[in-house]
């Protein structure tokens, strides 16, 4: 400790005091200490003086915004693969027989070249929108932002997860998520989806100036799903911690058996499908595999299921459940998702026939 | 709405607008309307916290003014400093005694203190910050050092003023108070330094601190898992991450604070070019902090100026009791316990350096530089008291460090070169670099000598590190949390 104080010499405080500065305010100690009292005419010139140069400053910083972003958007073109805006907005054909939509589990069949394949066993053409982490509001801005680049399709096949009608996390916050706009390349018609959803307009600021385009970390790195390297390889050896750390990290702890019947995702799937048949396409659910011990874990799993079934039949929708199928633990790379040998046996003997038959 | 957070730099941007269109007698009552709000924005309960420590201040300052009895006044200035600091302690503190009473009791087995109930208690954020500074007014009133302020609306922005309320400088009364009762004109040169001093301060928290802070969180957050080269590397990168988040944060409060045209105190002034611990902390770090623990706990305890046995517990009460300030844990105790054997050491070695130097007389620079490099890696170590999450953890990291310190030399290089921290390193040279200009001549000085040009590609060039490089995931600031 030191008893004495020693004068400023900061680069900022110390110009506090400089005597190129003097107009700084700084606490007086005498009536000589003080400058001239301005006038308010004074005030208001230097105010207008300030705010001239600030603007040009203000005008200089929005060219070289402009052009960072126009090099942000050049990157995306450049580096973006996965990015589901992305793909929409660079889709090869305007007409597709299927868009699948859901989560993770349905992401995978899109790992490498699994889509390729499966397009080959069904002779149909599909394009996968499952995005990681996403409920039914994003697959929601998807399909409409689909719709809206002029593609069309005959049938929407929906693999349905059920954390996903649980909590905002899969839903609003991950429609928010500014990671899903590092790569989507700027579209007036994205820009009116995200306007007319609620929980769309707070990302749309962040949208419109790119920011996350700007600000992206992995600017360069490879657009893959994080799973997609030699992960998707690997088969899995079920331990029963980790196991109950992605049920704690999937489903809130306070659900019980009426969450499902009041939640707001699973009126948003519902008007999801009157969407889709109002459009006079078809609509298809599917339930994926799951490894009977995990299924046990879920709550309300059962009831859930129940649901899904009577929402199926009140809109007459096919619905298709092989979550007790395919569901060898060596046919997934973490707890919960196929790997690369369980996706590919999934598509050949189940999720392949089924849009075969669609074609048919 | 933390600082470092495009609705703050709105909120603000609005403010100032507002602020310099309204006449002068309407701008303190805006301020403290801003401040209450920007404080409501955490935690709404917060503010009756906050109101209630200033009602105690202002109330005990004018009881203080008006008591002539020296008994009475001392007994009037404890009242009010155990209520202010009361609810400190009871906010701040109460579930560390009660964890460390229930340690103690399950190591003796002997129930030694009352059980304290663990209370599910929410840290004010600022808390430790405004309640100092209620604290060190209640003193200044008491000393007559200081006349109580009778305006309710001045004294309460004094202690809510937005731009310091989360993490200092713990201000003094008198200059505040005085810069709020004179006539706050609009100053051109004031507004932009203090533009500069916020874009400053964004850059170094945002661009560096949190960038740093991913590496450091993520090798602290299990050192037992972390290699060895990772840790010495995370130890490293965290001097720099607590240098500029809390550098940064102090820099953007009084930017912020200048554009307003009130000026705040000075809080650091490039501590890791310290040539001394003793310099470090008394001329360069946490300076509001260090300040109030000298004027209102090492001076009353006798300070220098009493035997030197005394004044050598007087330097370790003052740093065992920072260190708690900073954190309800015994890792800061420590932290704060090793700083302050520097200091003893410091004092007790002073002749026999002395006698080194004139022994082994350096050049001036050589001298400088060593002091610098001795003084950084005297300060590291007990950063790992400061960052680690637990005694166990930090002995962890001292254990591994020093078990591999043979192989380090082979491994740190390899590691050195991967992307992020290679990144991260040329921040860290950055900031050093500014840093060493800065100590020569004040960088404002050189950028005020420079064409508009130069000056304008200098703030394009931070804005747009800002917006291509910033870690813009709201990190808190770390000494909010104190």
């Amino acid at each position: 400790m030191t008893d004495n104080h020693s004068p400023s010499n900061s680069p900022f405080n110390s110009s506090f005091n400089s005597p190129s500065d003097p107009t700084v305010n700084r606490p007086a100690t005498s009536d000589n200490d003080l400058p001239p009292t301005p006038t308010v005419t004074d005030e208001v010139d230097e105010i207008r003086s300030f705010l001239g140069r600030a603007g040009r400053f203000v005008l200089v910083g929005i060219c070289l915004y402009l052009a960072v972003y126009l090099g942000a958007e050049w990157l995306v073109y450049q580096t973006a693969e996965r990015n589901r805006f992305f793909t929409v907005k660079t889709a090869a054909m305007n007409d597709y027989d299927h868009v699948i939509l859901g989560a993770s589990h349905a992401a995978v069949f899109d790992y490498r070249d699994l889509n390729t394949r499966l397009e080959q066993m069904t002779g149909a053409d599909i394009l996968n929108l499952a995005t990681e982490g996403s409920g039914v509001l994003l697959n929601r801005v998807l399909l409409e932002y689909f719709y809206a680049t002029g593609h069309t399709s005959d049938t929407v096949v929906y693999v349905v997860d059920s954390f996903a009608f649980y909590s905002p996390e899969w839903n609003e916050v991950r429609l928010q998520d500014a990671e899903l706009y590092a790569r989507a390349p700027f579209d007036p018609a994205l820009t009116r989806i995200l306007l007319g959803h609620p929980a769309g307009r707070p990302v749309l600021l962040d949208y419109l100036t790119g920011f996350s385009k700007i600000n992206n970390a992995d600017r360069f790195a490879p657009d893959l799903f994080a799973a997609e390297g030699p992960r998707f390889d690997r088969v899995y050896r079920p331990l029963a911690q980790i196991d109950r750390q992605r049920m704690a990290f999937l489903y809130p702890a306070d659900i019980d058996a009426d969450t499902l019947q009041a939640s707001p995702y699973l009126a948003a799937f519902t008007e999801l499908i009157d969407y889709v048949q109002a459009r006079g396409d078809r609509f298809i659910i599917v339930r994926p595999p799951v490894p009977s011990r995990i299924y046990q874990m879920i709550p309300f799993e059962p009831e859930f299921d129940r649901t899904l079934r009577q929402v199926a039949e009140q809109h007459d929708v096919e619905l298709h459940d092989f979550t007790a199928v395919n569901n060898d633990p060596g046919y997934f790379y973490d707890s919960d998702h196929l790997n690369q040998a369980g996706a590919l046996q999934f598509l050949q003997r189940y999720l392949g026939p089924v849009l075969q038959e669609e074609e048919d | 709405m933390l600082p470092n957070s495009f609705t703050f730099l709105a909120f603000f941007a609005v403010l100032a607008v507002v602020y310099y269109g309204i006449p002068h007698r309407f701008r303190w009552p805006l301020l403290l309307i801003a401040s209450l709000y920007f404080y409501a924005t955490f935690d709404p309960r917060y503010l009756f916290l906050l109101l209630g420590v200033t009602a105690v201040a202002y109330v005990g300052g004018l009881l203080l003014a008006r008591e002539s009895g020296a008994g009475k006044r001392r007994l009037l200035l404890a009242g009010c400093v155990v209520a202010v600091l009361g609810a400190l302690l009871f906010f701040k503190y109460w579930n560390f005694f009660a964890d460390s009473a229930a340690s103690l009791q399950s190591m003796t087995g002997i129930p030694l203190l009352p059980a304290f109930p663990r209370l599910d208690l929410v840290l004010a954020v600022g808390l430790s910050f405004y309640t100092f500074s209620c604290i060190s007014y209640l003193v200044d009133v008491y000393r007559q050092r200081l006349a109580a302020e009778r305006h309710v609306g001045y004294f309460a922005l004094y202690v809510s003023f937005f731009p310091k309320l989360l993490a200092g400088p713990i201000e003094r009364a008198e200059p505040f108070l005085q810069q709020l009762k004179q006539p706050i004109r609009f100053s051109a040169a004031g507004v932009s330094l203090g533009l500069q001093l916020m874009l400053w301060g964004l850059f170094k928290k945002v661009v560096i601190a949190d960038r740093l802070a991913l590496f450091v969180d993520g090798v602290y957050g299990q050192p037992a898992f972390a290699s060895p080269a990772d840790l010495l590397i995370a130890t490293y990168f965290f001097a720099f991450q607590l240098y500029c988040d809390f550098s940064g944060y102090s820099d953007m409060a009084i930017g912020a604070s200048l554009v307003l045209g009130i000026r705040l105190m000075e809080n650091f002034r490039r501590p890791y070019l310290a040539t001394s611990t003793r310099e470090f902390w008394g001329r360069r770090w946490h300076l509001s902090l260090a300040g109030w623990f000298r004027d209102y706990l090492y001076i009353p305890l006798g300070g220098s100026r009493v035997a030197r046995v005394r004044k050598h517990c007087n330097i370790m009460v003052v740093f065992l009791v920072s260190g708690l300030w900073h954190g309800a844990a015994w890792t800061f105790v420590i932290w704060g316990g090793i700083n302050g054997l520097y200091h003893v050491v410091a004092d007790l070695t002073r002749g026999l350096r002395e006698k080194v130097r004139t022994t082994i007389p350096l050049p001036g620079g050589l001298r400088t530089v060593l002091g610098v490099l001795i003084t950084f890696h005297l300060i590291l170590p007990t950063w790992v008291f400061f960052r680690a999450n637990s005694f166990a953890d930090a002995t962890t990291v001292f254990a591994r460090v020093a078990g591999s310190a043979g192989s380090l030399p082979a491994l740190l290089p390899t590691r050195l070169l991967a992307g992020e921290i290679l990144v991260s390193l040329a921040l860290i040279v950055l900031l050093l670099g500014v840093e060493i200009l800065d100590e020569r001549r004040p960088l404002q000085q050189r950028l005020a000598r420079q064409p508009t040009p130069v000056r304008w590609g200098i703030y394009y060039g931070a804005c747009l590190t800002l917006l291509v490089l910033g870690t813009w995931q709201l990190q808190d600031f770390v000494y909010m949390q104190f």
